[in-house]
């Protein structure tokens, strides 16, 4: 019998060995095989950059042609690889976690009391059907071309994924919990702390994973539309030398921070809510 | 014991407790009214009684007869339509919690994020209890519950027996004098529901709180209370009153073999059938 893991991993590596194959010499090879007309244009290295050159880039970009000359590189060139990648992670990292603080805490207190809700309701909702891509131009002109206009428009995103998860979880509260821990002596702030939050974090997490992919996409627009530094302003820069294989190594790197961001919120969820059934560790 | 209706029945209960103990909860003319969609209905209707020290009763009738409204209101947790509870003769303030009474649900409301230990310490934890006194009382407990080795597992993790005797302790551990229970075993299988009554037997022969336990199972009623209040189907008034005085301590299987168990089953259940036959023709 075939170990199942083994064979799963099999076809993993043989599907990216193919890509790869294709993506480097895929053109090539159907230029010399088929007509003009059938050669699959999508194939073309200017569009589509391959492997080959996308790795020379980020040598290039990466200041790592010559390990000698790494410091005086990184630090002569203003939005190197190394400085976009940190400027990106860092910003994306304080929009996310500004919205989240935020979008629990307004959740939170409206999904507890009636009056707050019925009051702001229909502005969050307003609010929310903005699209809010629209407002980072706005954003931009008011906190300039640095990083506070980035991790505000994070910030626009993430709190409203955020807050609405959060709302539900706490009106989803389990009424029996609440009245037993008030017969055992709870008081509002106490229940609040010890029942609320605690149930309504199995929401909160699950808006978190995407709220974080959020962050990550909404600092980028945030660098398309204006910035002096950053991922997102490497692509537009290499738009404007018409360097698909640049485009491409900040591609792959965003790919790596957004990986490392969800990680780094599937672990904290799966310690915080390792009461639930999913998230129960294999022993 | 004859069927005597409401009125005369509360006297006759009164003049018979006078002399026997104090009386913790005193429930007067209680009615209580529900808004629905298609109008008002009356679901407990002028209902009487008192508990007194040290009594076991149960309240039992036919569901949705309003037993479980009346444990409610007698908990502070349901506002009352009409008429007094008096807990030491201090009337019931919906909203307000009373020490000396405890709770026990019917559904499961351990909380899933807590483990054992840490549910049944959550009294005495908010309470500020300092935390090596709380280690060594919820230790305790979770041996009388026959918990030992689960202290560390989440709710989840157990099953409804477990958990039910871990959600008794969490009530029992703030050591009430008073205990209002909701069916609490009403979830759990035939087995289950006898080991419950062993546990529960146990405690309270030992304890001796003063217990109002709702539920609609005759067997139970008669295996646990010194006392069995009768309701009519709905709107629930109260249909008579029963003692149950087999001798203690009780054993929940043997119990049930003997003629007097029989005997006193066959009478309420004439009674509690023909409530059951009322609900069914609604």
């Amino acid at each position: 019998m075939l170990n199942h893991r083994s064979v799963i991993l099999f076809w993993q590596l043989a599907i990216l060995v193919l890509l790869l194959l294709v993506w480097q010499w895929g053109f090539e090879w159907s230029k010399a095989l088929l007509p003009k007309a059938y050669v699959p244009k999508i194939l073309d290295p200017y569009f589509v950059a391959k492997p080959s050159l996308i790795w020379q880039s980020f040598l290039r970009l990466g200041c790592l042609n010559d390990p000698g000359e790494f410091l005086t590189c990184v630090q002569s060139t203003d939005n190197n690889l190394w400085t976009a990648t940190l400027v990106t992670l860092k910003n994306t990292w304080w929009g996310f976690l500004f919205g989240s603080t935020t979008g629990v805490i307004v959740g939170l207190v409206l999904g507890r009391s009636d009056f707050l809700s019925g009051v702001f309701g229909p502005y969050i909702i307003a609010f929310n059907s903005i699209p809010r891509i629209a407002l980072v131009p706005l954003v931009i002109l008011i906190f300039g071309l640095g990083d506070w206009s980035k991790v505000a428009t994070a910030w626009l995103v993430v709190f409203f994924v955020v807050f609405f998860n959060t709302f539900e979880g706490a009106r989803a509260v389990d009424r029996d919990q609440i009245a037993a821990a008030r017969l055992m002596g709870a008081k509002e702030f106490t229940i609040l702390r010890t029942v609320v939050i605690p149930s309504a974090l199995a929401w909160v997490f699950a808006s978190l994973l995407p709220a974080v992919s959020f962050a990550l996409i909404g600092v980028i627009v945030g660098e398309f539309i204006g910035a002096e530094r950053g991922l997102g302003k490497l692509i537009i820069e290499a738009e404007g030398r018409a360097n698909a294989s640049e485009m491409m190594v900040a591609i792959f790197i965003m790919m790596f921070v957004g990986i490392l961001l969800a990680l780094v919120v599937r672990s904290l969820q799966s310690y915080l809510l390792r009461w639930q059934p999913q998230f129960e560790r294999s022993e | 014991m004859t069927s005597a209706p409401g009125t005369s029945l509360a006297v006759a209960r009164e003049t018979k407790n006078k002399v026997t103990a104090r009386k913790r909860i005193a429930v007067q003319g209680l009615i209580k009214r529900f808004n629905t969609g298609r109008g008002e209905f009356v679901a407990v209707d002028r209902v009487s009684f008192e508990v007194c020290q040290g009594e076991f009763v149960a309240l039992l009738g036919p569901s949705g007869c309003g037993k479980s409204t009346i444990l409610n209101m007698v908990a502070g947790l349901l506002p009352r339509s009409d008429g007094r509870i008096l807990i030491d003769d201090d009337v019931v303030e919906t909203g307000r919690v009373n020490p000396k009474v405890g709770y026990v649900f019917q559904r499961d409301t351990l909380f899933p994020w807590r483990t054992v230990e840490h549910n049944i310490g959550y009294g005495l934890e908010i309470a500020g209890m300092p935390k090596a006194e709380r280690a060594t009382r919820v230790a305790d407990a979770i041996d009388k519950a026959g918990l030992t080795g689960f202290a560390q597992s989440f709710p989840r993790m157990l099953s409804g027996g477990m958990r039910q005797r871990a959600a008794l302790m969490r009530t029992l551990i703030l050591e009430p004098e008073i205990l209002l229970m909701d069916e609490p075993f009403g979830a759990l299988d035939t087995h289950t529901k006898l080991e419950m009554h062993k546990t529960l037997l146990d405690i309270w022969e030992r304890e001796r709180q003063t217990v109002l336990f709702v539920t609609h199972d005759l067997g139970e009623a008669l295996t646990l209370a010194s006392r069995i209040i009768l309701l009519s189907a709905r709107p629930g008034r109260l249909k008579d009153d029963f003692d149950v005085s087999f001798p203690r301590p009780r054993d929940p299987v043997d119990l049930r073999e003997t003629a007097e168990f029989g005997r006193l089953y066959s009478h309420i259940w004439h009674s509690l059938g023909e409530e059951f036959r009322r609900t069914k023709a609604d």
